[in-house]
């Protein structure tokens, strides 16, 4: 597979080394290299780390749930207040539309 | 009991438009009806319940009301296999995506599948992530012939949209305000500690994970990267595969016989 | 075949093979283990759903590392789906095997229920006709378990909110066969029993009186919800979210004024309420098996133990 090398083992060689600090620097905080990557390479952890996903329950609910299945949109969620550049709201329709046939 | 009276009752539980099945009553010669319907709601609204615990961003994306009706449509084409419940929604983001009153959404379904895959992560087997000085210790003149073995709850979602950032955003009750939502974001998904890290990748980092995760040497990913991505920054993506603990260990390919 | 984890000749158990104790414990919630790992007030056990610890690892697992290392442990399983008419599902009965040699809990408990069938798993635990076919089939079922766990499991009582026309015995009697079959213990919920009491217009007491009592190793308390029927009367729902109703309580003073202190557990799994609430609810139920337990009439086989 190495055949088709594009890249020389000095450069590969080079990119772990940077990568070997880097991955020391970027632990402490405030260096040049994490001032770099800040746009990548941001962990964002989950919010709840007791949020295993669903729990079992051996109980029943009284909770009635609804027959309709008829709905046309997404109304209430907050993917319809999202502003989007030009006063946009999150739909991506409208840009589509925009675009040069 | 006749031998396939759960099948009647199964089928009864699922479509409130069936009678109840024969044989079901109640004391002192009352009515059933409300008393199945106990069973009815329990299996719906706790099969949504579980939907709704495993996909908080995409509920909150669309909202209550459409989530749960999206949530009756996937129970009624993939209802759970297993009662393991934290494994179920595998097609949530396929029923997204083809649905069609969210096509003005496209970003949604990628969002899902980062909440199935940080789900994943969360339950994945237990394993310490990649050493550095492992990779340190490797004689550079042999560094083209590293493999590298993925670290069990490593995931890599690709969008076309911004749906690590969406995600994000949505998971932190976030206004989603500044977002572009057509700014393609690959996301990747890892446990490198206790805790569930999800990272935005530069663009070629994922398909230069991908690569090391099927096994490719680090200089076949790396160049067949390089081909599709002239921009990709390799010594990055390797500090983030570092960081995030994609992998838990590096070998060598046994030296080739020439 | 033993109910604990541990024989003779296990060499050296991980965790320590004490029963649980005939105490008050709780329903392991996630959000409140760091709290109970800082509570210094004693809890008598822990329990399980053993479907929650299916997956291969993460923090669901440490976390109960952490409480199995310091409490006795319950494992109760809500889908194995032993009333199921396409048999115990393999698969799951080895999952569930790798959690109970995962954890050596001190008990492993199940429902006289089905949950699964060939169109999925339902997560609710539904109803089985008392007949000889049942019989035969769920005693089967348990007895298959039991050898695949090589021990000893509970059953428990269901709560029902429907009847069968072809049921043709009573579920005490139903459920008393099912242990002489299979040799099984029972965990009796006294909560199931007011529920179902009060659905199918019985008194609970007269079902206690025929329940074998002398099989039952573990009680579950829950808060149930009320509903109506198409009458327009009580229909009770085993809802498992709030405190443990008055009347139930009074049947658990009843039960154990009998049967002497067994392990109590209090279920709580829906609009879960912060851990000091919780444990308020152990603390009566406690306060309970210390003012009746001793003058029981079974006398006090657990605390011999």
């Amino acid at each position: 597979m190495s055949n088709t090398t594009l890249i020389s083992a000095s450069a590969l060689a080079s990119a772990v080394a940077m990568a070997l600090t880097g991955a020391t620097v970027l632990a402490s905080a405030g260096s040049a290299l994490a001032a770099t990557e800040k746009c990548y390479g941001v962990a964002m952890a989950g919010q709840n780390d007791c949020a295993a996903g669903p729990g079992t329950t051996c109980a029943g609910t009284s909770k009635v749930d609804y027959q309709g299945n008829a709905w046309k949109s997404v109304e209430a969620g907050t993917c319809t207040t999202m502003s989007l550049e030009g006063g946009r709201k999150g739909s991506l329709e409208p840009l589509e539309r925009d675009m040069p046939a | 009991m006749r031998p396939a009276a759960q099948s009647l009752f199964a089928a009864a539980l699922i479509d409130p438009e069936r009678p109840l099945p024969e044989g079901i009553t109640a004391a002192r010669g009352k009515a059933a009806d409300r008393r199945f319907a106990v069973y009815r709601n329990t299996v719906t609204v706790t099969r949504i319940d579980a939907l709704a615990a495993i996909f908080p961003a995409i509920e909150r994306l669309v909202g209550q009301e459409a989530f749960r009706s999206l949530a009756r449509l996937h129970l009624v084409e993939e209802p759970p296999a297993s009662p393991v419940l934290f494994e179920y929604g595998a097609g949530f983001a396929a029923l997204l995506e083809r649905t069609e009153p969210l096509r003005p959404y496209p970003y949604l379904a990628d969002v899902a599948r980062l909440e199935r895959a940080w789900l994943d992560a969360v339950h994945a087997e237990d394993a310490l992530p990649l050493d550095p000085t492992a990779l340190g210790a490797i004689p550079q003149e042999r560094l083209n012939d590293v493999i590298f073995t993925a670290h069990p709850a490593t995931r890599i979602v690709e969008s076309r949209f911004a749906a690590v950032s969406i995600f994000s955003a949505s998971r932190g009750h976030r206004p989603l305000d500044g977002i572009r939502p057509q700014e393609p974001e690959d996301g990747l998904v890892t446990r490198p500690g206790h805790t569930v890290e999800v990272r935005r990748l530069a663009p070629g980092a994922a398909p230069f994970l991908k690569a090391l995760i099927r096994g490719e040497t680090l200089a076949a990913a790396a160049s067949h990267t390089l081909a599709s991505h002239p921009g990709f920054a390799l010594p990055a993506a390797l500090s983030v595969l570092l960081e995030a603990g994609v992998f838990t260990a590096c070998t060598l390919l046994p030296a080739r016989m020439e | 075949m033993r109910s604990t984890p541990c024989s003779p000749q296990t060499e050296t158990p991980r965790f320590s093979c004490a029963p649980l104790p005939p105490r008050a414990g709780a329903g392991l919630k996630p959000g409140h283990v760091d709290q109970i790992l800082a509570d210094d007030r004693p809890v008598g056990f822990f329990e399980v759903h053993a479907e929650n610890y299916m997956g291969a690892g993460g923090a669901p697992h440490r976390a109960l590392t952490a409480i199995r290392e310091r409490f006795p442990l319950s494992v109760h399983g809500v889908g194995l789906s032993i009333g199921s008419e396409s048999g115990i599902d393999p698969t799951h009965l080895e999952r569930l095997a790798r959690v109970v040699e995962r954890y050596e809990p001190a008990m492993v408990s199940e429902h006289l229920a089905w949950s699964s069938h060939e169109t999925g798993y339902f997560n609710d635990l539904l109803p089985v006709p008392y007949t000889a076919e049942t019989l035969d089939r769920v005693a089967r079922h348990v007895s298959q378990v039991q050898e695949r766990l090589k021990r000893r499991i509970l059953i428990e009582n269901p709560s029902t909110y429907v009847l069968f026309e072809n049921s043709t015995m009573a579920e005490t009697d139903f459920i008393r066969e099912i242990a002489a079959r299979s040799g099984c213990g029972l965990l009796l919920d006294i909560n199931n029993v007011f529920v179902s009491a009060t659905n199918h217009s019985f008194q609970p007491l007269q079902y206690l009186r025929r329940f074998p009592l002398e099989l039952v190793e573990e009680i579950h308390l829950a808060g149930h919800a009320e509903d109506l029927d198409d009458e327009g009367e009580p229909l009770l729902i085993d809802a498992h979210d709030r405190p443990v109703a008055e009347a139930v309580w009074k049947l658990f003073e009843i039960v154990i004024s009998q049967t002497g202190p067994l392990p109590t557990l209090i279920e709580w799994n829906n609009d879960v309420p912060d851990w000091p609430v919780l444990r308020r609810e152990l603390s009566l139920a406690d306060a309970i098996l210390d003012r009746l337990g001793p003058a029981s009439l079974l006398g006090s086989r657990h605390a011999a133990e």
